[in-house]
């Protein structure tokens, strides 16, 4: 036991330090250039917009508290959340009001990600943001102070659908606010997803489920025609009337003669073999219809 | 019997023609309304004059762009340069990346830099938001119409948007993908980084590069048989040292039947090498290059890349439709079917009719040249007219033609990922050209002059001559008036094309009676009571003609019948006394 432990504890080891090493290979952008304005860039592209370290906000008498908090940011952190492709590597922070928070930014990726907050008082923060970007591998460190009202604040990254493919998270000041929509695990999507069935998705099954629709289709038609659709003397029946009044002279002719119950047997014969010819030509008709809807795809 | 049945004939007839006559009281049809336009946008949303001024920044010369949307001078400088070459005061004027365009060393010794390394991002226009019902960023391609498409863009910083506030993409993130230009024998790498969620490649196409980089790596694009693919968050760098000068194209070779059709090509201009020729590395947007190569300026007064193409509505819904990548993946890769499709959309440049007009004329005076260098970007043939205009073409596929074989026509076909370079000659001959004017220059395959079927609309521009231009760079057209066309009303194809052209609108929109709107108003039942009807309509036929024979029989035997009917009532009441 005490073996398999130890063990354990080596390979466990040796992934920390794998990770590590990996980790060695991101480039820290820690001498960033002051552009004005709270505005950090260095050449690298790795930037902080509307740094502020010591503007108080007005609700605030002095800043509560500091706090730092590592975020991770990548491709790898969507690994829990199926169906998103980028995520941080947490959803939710919680911090004191007044706090000054000092953010380290590490994106895993090969590209830029973002981690920016929206809602901030505008006299403080231009257009009311706190921005950091880095193109990864690499870690940025920015700091901002919070207000003293229980609000939360949407964190994501602004790239073209990076938000909506998993990037987003909510910091949570005091007891927090309205809560941001569609954080992945946390919160409900205003517009989520509709799922196909199974059977939708995969080609095998599309046939059966496609005849299974069609007979329920044939069946609900059969239902509203039986029960009609209005009043029952309507313009067609009369046309019926009329031609069945003007025929039926006709066929008189032709079954003179003949006694009312082999007339009424022909007739009704003639009637079958019609609708038996008009069925044929509606079952072609379907099952071309259905063959064109269902056509495989093209490999 | 026979005088009975005339008599039958003939009230039914008369009474027929009776009802008829009271329904169809007169000969009256409902009249013409007027339909709101809604609210229109500024035919030209660019205010800064100073753009379109010709002028130096950095020391990189600019031309003028007379047309109402120029490119911004400080991106032109900063692409021509190299964003590592330019003060920091130009960079932040621009929205790109400070590795946007790296340009260092001259190795052929002739005064301009010979090492580029450009990075491109991959970019998701009007795609889906799990937050509210739009798209997002949105790049519409006219008025109202948001495709969904895929781009390459140059490395950006910031927001994707405008604004927070904002919905709309920012300048860099737009359609077509941006032309690259370099100059032959230039090392060019280009990284891509892959900002978006699904798998993508650069394939160069046409332009010489080995089938494997210095690393061993390979440099094809092609999933297949060159490299995997580049996944969301990695980045490739492909490496290129172009012998040959021409235009080119690079493209996606991800799944090439949907990627390219979702807008993931562009093209790729290598330029004669001659001293000191730093050229405009980027061209966003495409259109007038405003900052040409030596080459090109030694032999023509202006350049302009035309970029076409084409794309499927039910393809570019996709990414509307779904969140969740596997579904998008499955709608793309699985079930979309590319052999039924139809293109719906034809741009110039990212965009569509009216919106050339903004961004896609071409400026002309008399008795210029004007290298234009043509794309078809889509899968459909194309056959573009000039009015006005007999250009002459001179390469194709990116190679010069014999003198002898270079043909001056008026229309140029233009086959899928086919590039034509033309010469259009301004010099009013009567057979290069027929004078000043508003010339346009469209696809002659009509479903390029359409967006979803609505004209005018698809790949139509202008040759506009500066006589026909306002200060704002906006044409002094004399025909229907188009501000009717910047409101989302024309192509959701609520304005009646003919609208207003006489008094009393003889093509105008039809008053529609009052139930009408009520039934087409519910959405889900607007085909269902159709198909009722037509049960309904053959079934009452039927019951009426069983009625009728029924009828006729029970006239004709009735006294049978009663006969009948009598005896059955007498051997109902004798039952069981009598057993005849």
């Amino acid at each position: 036991m005490t073996k398999f432990l130890i063990s354990a504890l080596i390979i466990g080891m040796c992934y920390i330090s794998a990770a590590q090493a990996k980790k060695s290979e991101i480039v820290v952008h820690d001498s960033l250039m002051e552009h004005g304005d709270g505005h950090l860039m260095d050449m690298g592209g790795a930037m902080v917009m509307n740094q502020n370290t010591e503007k108080l906000p007005e609700s605030c008498k002095k800043v509560s508290g500091d706090v730092e908090i590592t975020v991770h940011a990548g491709h790898k952190y969507s690994k829990k959340f199926p169906g998103t492709v980028f995520a941080f590597d947490k959803q939710e922070w919680h911090v004191k009001p007044c706090t000054r928070l000092t953010v380290h930014f590490i994106n895993d990726d090969h590209i830029r990600h973002q981690w920016m907050v929206h809602g901030l008082p505008k006299y403080i923060y231009k257009s009311g943001m706190f921005h950091m970007e880095v193109t990864g591998p690499g870690k940025v460190s920015g700091t901002f102070i919070l207000p003293a009202n229980d609000q939360t604040y949407l964190v994501h990254c602004d790239m073209a659908q990076h938000m909506e493919k998993g990037l987003k998270a909510q910091l949570i000041v005091g007891k927090g606010g309205l809560p941001i929509p569609s954080v992945p695990g946390a919160t409900a999507a205003l517009f989520p997803d509709t799922y196909p069935s199974q059977e939708e998705m995969y080609p095998k099954e599309v046939a059966a489920i496609a005849a299974k629709a069609n007979a329920a289709a044939i069946a609900t038609a059969k239902a509203k025609s039986a029960r009609g659709s209005g009043s029952f003397f309507s313009g067609t029946l009369l046309i019926g009337l009329v031609v069945g009044l003007l025929l039926t002279p006709i066929m008189g002719q032709r079954y003179k003669g003949q006694t009312p119950t082999q007339v009424v047997a022909d007739i009704s014969g003639l009637l079958v073999a019609a609708s038996k010819q008009l069925i044929a030509i509606s079952k072609t008709l379907v099952s071309k219809v259905v063959a064109l809807v269902n056509k495989p795809p093209a490999l | 019997m026979n005088i009975r049945v005339q008599s039958v004939i003939r009230t039914l007839v008369v009474s027929g023609f009776f009802v008829c006559s009271l329904v169809q009281a007169k000969y009256e049809n409902p009249p013409s309304v007027k339909v709101p336009i809604g609210k229109k946008e500024p035919v030209c949303n660019t205010d800064d004059a100073e753009w379109r001024k010709a002028q130096t920044i950095e020391g990189v010369k600019i031309q003028a762009s007379k047309r109402c949307s120029p490119d911004r001078p400080a991106f032109v400088a900063s692409v021509v340069k190299g964003t590592n070459n330019i003060s920091m005061e130009t960079l932040m004027d621009t929205r790109l990346t400070p590795d946007a365009v790296i340009k260092s060393d001259d190795l052929d010794g002739d005064g301009d830099p010979d090492r580029i390394e450009i990075h491109l991002e991959v970019t998701e226009l009007n795609g889906f938001s799990p937050d509210f019902e739009g798209v997002v960023p949105r790049f519409p391609i006219a008025p109202g119409v948001t495709p969904g498409m895929w781009v390459f863009s140059p490395k950006s910083r910031g927001m994707s948007t405008m604004s927070f506030a904002s919905i709309e993409a920012n300048p860099l993130l737009r359609a077509p993908s941006p032309t690259i230009r370099i100059e032959q024998d230039d090392v060019l790498w280009i990284v891509l980084e892959n900002t978006h969620y699904m798998p993508h490649t650069i394939h160069l196409h046409g332009v010489d590069h080995p089938f494997i980089d210095s690393g061993g790596e390979g440099n094809d694009g092609v999933p297949q048989t060159s490299e995997l693919f580049v996944l969301p968050g990695e980045t490739r760098t492909y490496e290129i040292k172009p012998r040959v000068a021409g235009t080119f194209v690079y493209h996606c070779h991800v799944q090439t039947h949907t990627h390219v059709g979702m807008g993931l090509i562009g093209m790729l201009v290598v330029e004669e090498n001659r001293p000191n020729n730093s050229v405009q590395t980027f061209n966003v947007g495409g259109g007038q290059v405003r900052h040409s190569s030596k080459a090109v300026l030694k032999d023509y007064d202006s350049e302009y890349d035309l970029i076409y193409h084409q794309m499927d509505k039910e393809l570019g819904n996709i990414i509307q439709k779904h969140n969740d990548p596997r579904l998008i993946a499955w709608d793309m890769n699985q079930r979309y079917d590319m052999t039924d499709a139809t293109e719906d959309y034809h741009t110039l440049n990212g965009r569509s009719f009216p919106y050339t007009v903004r961004e896609s004329m071409i400026v002309a005076k008399p008795d210029q040249k004007i290298k234009l260098r043509m794309m078809n970007g889509g899968s459909e043939l194309m056959a573009i007219h000039t009015h006005g205009h007999k250009a002459t073409i001179t390469h194709y596929d990116g190679i010069e033609a014999k003198p002898d074989a270079q043909i001056t026509r008026d229309v140029y076909n233009i086959a899928p990922a086919q590039r034509l370079d033309l010469e259009l000659n301004t010099t009013d001959d009567g057979l290069h050209n027929y004078g000043e004017g508003l010339w346009i220059f469209h696809d002659h395959a009509e479903r390029g002059i359409t967006t979803d079927g609505m004209n005018p609309g698809g790949n139509v521009s202008v040759v506009a001559y500066e006589s026909w231009l306002t200060e704002e760079g906006l044409p002094k057209a004399q025909g229907r008036d188009l501000t009717t066309m910047f409101a989302d009303s024309f192509f959701a194809r609520s304005q009646p094309v003919f609208a207003g052209l006489d008094e009393w609108d003889t093509w105008g929109a039809v008053q529609a009676p009052p139930e009408i709107p009520k039934q087409s108003n519910t959405l889900a039942g607007a085909n269902q009571p159709q198909v009722n009807n037509q049960t309904g309509w053959l079934a009452n036929l039927l019951i009426g003609l069983l009625l009728g024979v029924a009828l006729y029989i029970l006239f004709t035997y009735r006294e049978k019948i009663f006969a009948a009917l009598k005896g059955l009532a007498g051997n109902k009441s004798g039952e069981g006394v009598s057993n005849d």
